[in-house]
């Protein structure tokens, strides 16, 4: 009481400094807490409740958590979702990693700069148009990759129209808009290495192999970790995709956990249901960011 | 004294903020605000503005229409009424959603609920009600599925496009000599254009049709059970021959996308859609040659009944609901309904324009006195009915693609049906 006391009213110049700084940060605490704390308070009183929007609430205790987790469409979007990540993050990192490397071999500046442009350009696109032209890419009849690999004599796929192909599809819609974004991040940090390490350890007699996995990784630890986290909740939220190219068709084969979450909330107009499937996307991706970061994360000094 | 000077010309600047912005409350006190998803149908939207501009030299109320895309449309609208702050007056909805789920509707003034019952045709007669009070009026009439058929295809494969199929035993063999394969076995023109893909409500929308041909019906009678009906006998048999014309007979295809879009490429003999459609391709592929006819006969004949009974809602927190009635009121006339639905295109409701000379003049005049004719089919229209709808086109789908056998997919959905019944 007395420290928010001295804050408001500062008896010397410390007391200014901390109330400077506090006035510095207070915008960004109000505008988060506006925008993710006060929603994420809400989901979590909401998932106690069944709500009728327009009337009535009723305080249900945890029979909402008991009635989603027992619930067998909540856990194939579960399955879906994770299925999908997993081919999504992997191959969205090792591929930004590998093109960043390249782009930083590129001794024209002019050059690398067109390059990690092009790499970044799919980034700046929206989801949902993004989505649409792949659909149009993915089209069994018209679609331009069919007609690729009618070319070279493979006969059409379905894509988007087949239960065990949908997910990969969506995954390299995923890859290619993430790609540059991700790259940019190791293109940066690579290009904060100094290069006497590399210099030395080729003196050494290390070869390429050997200096990428003893030197390059181990100091770009922090931003794999970092690229591995967003990527992470990027996938797990997972939803304008989906929405504008299957809607977690076909026979629900892509039918993520945030499809879901929407449905229930304002197809099915089950606020409590859709409240406990925020609360669980939340506290995933809580634990799981806090376990890689925790078991990944080595310090990194220069 | 900076500082004073600061504080003053602060205070000086709010209040010529205040004089010069307007308070929403006199904003919103000339105009009724209309929100529908209907973005197909623009010049049907437009016309409510036209005749508020009519409305407003007796009340100064004018009309504004906002289109909101119907992907997501429930969103939308469900943000507003929760929020009630940029909501509409009134809305394009349905009823046993917003009125039942929710309670988000003005009951109907009770002469005006008069006039509506006496010039809806019978079917209609459940539109825009909830447990028997009148909230709104229905706004599209044919809103039920028909049999449109491709003239030169059927002509192509040896059929009579004037005699078409009036039994699903007459009905297969024509769709089988539709049907063209390629080389590989691939369908490159199919006989039905089948609806595979989207949200599965619209999947169960586009089989009831084959399941009231076939004596079933999703739910009870009274709508409050399931099991026994959703996996009833009938059920799985029309949802075996439907499974079977993509699996076995393969009549249709999952690779053709979408259904209007393969009847508009003169991919597929025969489509199942309502009377707009029409006007879809009229516009989007006039080069085909169409036909309207009734939907053909199974164990019953599937008249004129609707999955999505669009309505017209007012608001019921709206500060502007007693002038939005006195609009309805205004423009609850025959010839006003005529003159709405013809500039798009599309059916009028009213009874006494059933037989005037543009609804003689479409060519789904006799298709939908063909399909009036017939008995009603169940209807479904319960507060969890997307729900309810979903989890029954999941089986659907899933037999569609190979997912399992009509029973066991259809009990399980049954299974589900009742617990979001029971809920």
């Amino acid at each position: 009481m007395r420290a928010w006391i001295r804050l408001i009213l500062p008896a010397n110049y410390m007391d200014r400094q901390r109330r400077a700084g506090f006035l510095f940060v207070l915008p960004a605490v109000l505008f988060f807490s506006s925008v993710f704390l006060v929603p994420l308070i809400q989901s979590v009183i909401g998932s106690f409740y069944r709500t009728r929007p327009g009337g009535a609430s009723e305080f249900v205790g945890v029979r909402l958590y008991e009635k989603v987790f027992t619930d067998s469409t909540f856990w194939t979007s579960v399955v879906n979702t994770v299925s999908l990540l997993s081919m999504s993050v992997p191959t969205t990192v090792i591929l930004a990693m590998a093109a960043a490397l390249g782009l930083n071999r590129i001794q024209s500046l002019k050059w690398r700069n067109v390059w990690a442009a092009m790499y970044f350009l799919p980034f700046s696109a929206s989801l949902v148009a993004a989505a649409l032209i792949w659909q149009w890419i993915y089209d069994p009849v018209y679609g331009f990759l069919n007609y690729l690999l009618s070319a070279v004599g493979i006969p059409p796929q379905k894509w988007l129209q087949s239960l065990t192909q949908v997910r990969p599809s969506i995954a390299v819609v995923n890859v290619w808009v993430r790609l540059g974004f991700d790259t940019m991040i190791f293109l940066a940090a690579l290009q904060s290495i100094p290069g006497e390490y590399w210099e030395a350890a080729a003196i050494d007699g290390a070869g390429a192999w050997q200096r990428l996995r003893h030197i390059t990784l181990p100091l770009l630890n922090p931003q794999i970790i970092m690229v591995c986290i967003l990527e992470l909740i990027f996938n797990f939220k997972i939803f304008d995709q989906v929405y504008s190219t299957t809607q977690g068709g076909p026979a629900s084969a892509s039918q993520t956990v945030i499809m879901l979450l929407y449905d229930t909330a304002f197809k099915y107009f089950r606020m409590g249901d859709a409240s406990v499937m925020a609360v669980f996307v939340f506290l995933t991706l809580l634990v799981v960011t806090l376990l890689q970061w925790r078991i990944f994360r080595k310090p990194v000094e220069y | 004294m900076r500082r004073h000077s600061m504080v003053r010309v602060a205070i000086l600047a709010l209040i010529a903020m205040t004089l010069i912005l307007p308070g929403p409350a006199a904003a919103q006190q000339k105009k009724l605000v209309y929100w529908t998803h209907w973005e197909q149908n623009p010049d049907f939207n437009k016309w409510f503005e036209t005749k508020g501009k009519e409305f407003a030299k007796k009340t100064g109320f004018e009309v504004e229409v906002v289109t909101i895309p119907y992907q997501g449309y429930e969103a939308k609208y469900l943000s507003a009424f929760m929020g009630k702050s940029g909501a509409p007056d009134f809305y394009n909805g349905m009823t046993h959603q917003w009125c039942g789920q929710y309670d988000f509707c003005d009951k109907m003034p009770a002469d005006l609920a008069k006039t509506w019952d006496e010039n809806l045709p019978k079917y209609m007669m459940e539109m825009g009600r909830w447990q028997g009070a009148r909230y709104g009026y229905p706004i599209e009439h044919g809103n039920f599925q028909m049999m449109y058929i491709n003239v030169d295809l059927f002509k192509k494969a040896g059929l009579n496009p004037d005699r078409p199929p009036k039994t699903y035993d007459e009905w297969l063999p024509a769709m089988k000599k539709l049907t063209v394969l390629d080389a590989k076995g691939e369908a490159s023109q199919v006989g039905f254009a089948i609806r595979h893909k989207g949200h599965p409500v619209g999947i169960t929308d586009k089989f009831l049709p084959f399941a009231h041909a076939w004596g079933a019906r999703m739910l009870s009678p009274n709508l409050d059970k399931a099991t026994g009906f959703a996996n009833g006998p009938e059920m799985v048999a029309a949802l075996e021959f439907f499974g079977n014309l993509v699996l076995k007979e393969k009549v249709s295809s999952l690779t053709l996308g979408n259904p209007e879009d393969a009847f508009g490429q003169k991919r597929a003999g025969v489509i199942y859609r309502e009377s707009w459609f029409y006007g879809w391709v009229k516009k989007n592929a006039p080069e085909v040659n169409f036909r309207i006819y009734a939907l053909p006969c199974g164990r019953a004949c599937p008249g004129a009944g609707q999955l999505f009974p669009w309505a017209n809602l007012v608001y019921k927190d709206s500060p502007n609901k007693q002038m939005t009635w006195e609009f309805i009121r205004f423009i609850s006339t025959a010839k006003d309904d005529l003159e709405q639905h013809q500039l798009q295109g599309i059916l009028p409701v009213w009874t006494a324009n059933q037989e005037t000379q543009y609804v003689k003049s479409r060519p789904d005049y006799q298709a939908v006195k063909d399909m009036l004719a017939q008995p009603v089919p169940p209807a479904y229209f319960h507060p969890k009915s997307n729900e309810l709808a979903t989890a029954f086109g999941e089986a659907v789908v899933g037999v569609l693609y190979g997912k399992g056998q009509p029973k066991a997919l259809l009990d399980d959905a049954a299974g589900k049906m009742d617990r979001v019944l029971k809920d």
